[in-house]
């Protein structure tokens, strides 16, 4: 793994204007940054980054089956009782899931396994620019010779989201639903809108503020037509708490992700992971703040709330000294502790890598580049390449 | 590790907005139902028991001062309402004070106790009504629910049954979703929204 200067191409923005992508840059701040790019080999793509996400999504599944079934797991989640019905009967129907990204601490085949950070399984963003403009990006940059002829990328993210949704046909209608005035969420919900008409399904956007719950509990649009099927970027443990959060366990909605993903997108899968495979090299050890365990991590770790977005409220502690912390608005509630994986520092930036997993599948990769220790939303994304053999 | 062109019509071209879905509008989802002045006008009609009749009614009157809409002021009252329709909100709920809000012309039921309806209070649905009605135009009564849906009557009296949109007597709620996540808005809830 190394990260090479290659030099942006000068007319990307016109080229991402020209494809959709208006949020390459938020609120005034670079975020698509393509003056570098990380390079990696193929084995240590498929030995240490495609394989251990494939496995570790199937270990988040089994603890998924366990967790359903035990009310002190689901407690130690946090997870609100009203919630806990609609959690369990989502997964014993098997409704499926479409997509998560499990986020990795790695800097290359010399520097040991990827450590799994945290999966974020239920509302990831960086979608659109991992499976297609980062593609672009490869395509353009092979064929002016910018990149090394025969390079190649780890994604199959574009082609894999058509197929799950060819899937998960259902009745043929899904409806999309996120903050319609956030342009990063509305840009990754118009691009898999894209994919599920590319699998054949009618789709329509509704703003959150457009769904409505009639009498009989159900979930309708702005001309009570009840909602079938509906994909949400907004995170469960929110839907939880809202005014509607109480009638979800009732709904005949069936949504994506599904409710039981509301048990993986939170940090205590961290230490309930550790707990199951103790040594599993992908895996930091990690315990709940609670449980007196967390004290043989010593004096360096990493004490998380168990929801928290975008780096937030996070605390690293190096040899007892407070390496970083952010003050962010997720602060209440139980916290994890998980040992310290200090990104990667390569020329100063700090990489982390996510993971993307599609049904069951690993599907592709995106990097997020950071000059601080914690990965926060004024992370860059930057692109990747396989070097050629 | 693809050979796939990656195509996309949300992004590029047209904008994500433009898309709508096209499908049957549900407001063309029907249902039959009954209109009276009153619980005696119910009783003579005899389609319900009496015990019905007045049950029914106690439970319209009862939620008339939730439902009943708010106008800042009496012309604005009877603008959607008609002239002499209207009346100070305190005179119904104290929260209602300084408002206006029209009377209660009448209650609607399901046409049949196993639509499971709730029996709730209607209003006169009057704008330039006076005109129309002078006029004779008005084969029908025009009323509306609390929050506007529309119910016409096959007569103009009072009692009477109507064919309306399902959407036009069954309430939907809106704005359940979103306000947790607008809650961490003061601590920086930027363009990157709810994602992460």
């Amino acid at each position: 793994m190394r990260r090479v200067a290659i030099g942006e191409r000068p007319d990307w923005r016109d080229t991402a204007r020209r494809h959709g992508f208006t949020f390459h840059t938020l609120d005034g701040a670079a975020y698509w940054s393509e003056s570098h790019a990380y390079a990696f080999t193929l084995a240590e793509i498929e030995n240490d980054l495609e394989g251990p996400s494939a496995e570790i999504h199937a270990l988040c599944l089994a603890f998924v089956g366990d967790a359903v079934e035990d009310e002190r797991i689901l407690a130690s989640l946090d997870i609100p009782l009203h919630a806990r019905d609609g959690i369990r009967a989502s997964w014993k129907r098997g409704d499926p899931s479409l997509y998560g990204r499990l986020d990795f601490s790695y800097g290359g085949a010399s520097a040991g396994p990827a450590k799994l950070l945290e999966y974020n399984a239920d509302t990831p963003t960086a979608l659109y620019e991992s499976g297609v403009f980062q593609w672009l990006w490869l395509e353009e940059g092979l064929r002016t010779g910018m990149l090394p002829e025969a390079a190649d990328q780890f994604n199959s993210l574009h082609e894999k989201l058509v197929a799950r949704f060819r899937a998960l046909r259902g009745d043929g209608a899904l409806a999309f639903t996120a903050y319609a005035d956030a342009p990063e969420d509305r840009g990754t919900v118009a691009y898999l809108e894209d994919c599920a008409r590319q699998a054949g399904l009618a789709t329509c956007f509704l703003d959150l503020a457009d769904i409505g719950r009639d009498e009989d509990g159900r979930f309708v649009d702005r001309v009570h037509a009840p909602i079938p099927q509906l994909f949400k970027l907004y995170p469960w443990e929110w839907a939880f708490t809202d005014a509607f959060g109480e009638g979800l366990g009732a709904t005949t909605t069936r949504f994506l992700e599904p409710p039981w993903k509301a048990i993986l997108s939170n940090k205590g899968l961290l230490a309930h992971l550790h707990a199951r495979e103790p040594g599993h090299p992908n895996l930091l050890p990690a315990f709940f703040e609670d449980d007196p365990r967390k004290a043989s991590l010593g004096t360096s770790f990493v004490k998380k709330p168990l929801v928290s977005r975008e780096g937030a409220n996070i605390l690293m502690v190096r040899d007892g000294a407070v390496l970083a912390q952010d003050h962010g608005p997720y602060g209440g509630g139980r916290h994890i502790r998980q040992a310290l994986a200090e990104l990667p520092d390569f020329e100063g930036r700090r990489p982390v890598i996510g993971s993307w997993i599609v049904g069951d599948e690993a599907a592709g990769l995106c990097i997020r580049e950071s000059a601080v220790p914690i990965t926060g939303n004024a992370a860059l994304f930057v692109p990747h390449f396989i070097e050629p053999a | 590790m693809r050979s796939q062109t990656v195509t996309l019509v949300m992004l590029a071209g047209a904008g994500a907005a433009a898309f709508g879905l096209a499908r049957i509008d549900p407001s063309q989802n029907e249902e039959d139902v009954l209109v009276y002045p009153n619980a005696e006008a119910c009783i003579a009609g005899r389609i319900r028991t009496d015990a019905d009749c007045r049950e029914e009614y106690l439970t319209a009157r009862a939620s008339y001062p939730g439902a009943a809409p708010l106008y800042a002021t009496m012309i604005d009252c009877e603008a959607h309402h008609g002239a002499s329709h209207c009346l100070p909100g305190d005179g119904i709920v104290l929260s209602a004070t300084g408002r206006f809000v029209p009377r209660m012309a009448g209650y609607v039921i399901g046409r049949r106790a196993d639509q499971g309806l709730t029996p709730q209070p209607i209003f006169d649905h009057a704008p330039k009504s006076a005109s129309a009605v002078s006029a004779g135009y008005s084969g029908g009564a025009g009323y509306c629910t609390g929050w506007g849906g529309r119910i016409t009557t096959s007569s103009g009296g009072a009692s009477s049954t109507a064919r309306v949109a399902s959407s036009a007597v069954r309430q939907v709620a809106y704005g359940g979703f979103g306000s947790t996540g607008r809650s961490f808005s003061s601590h920086g809830f930027s363009s990157h929204g709810s994602g992460g």
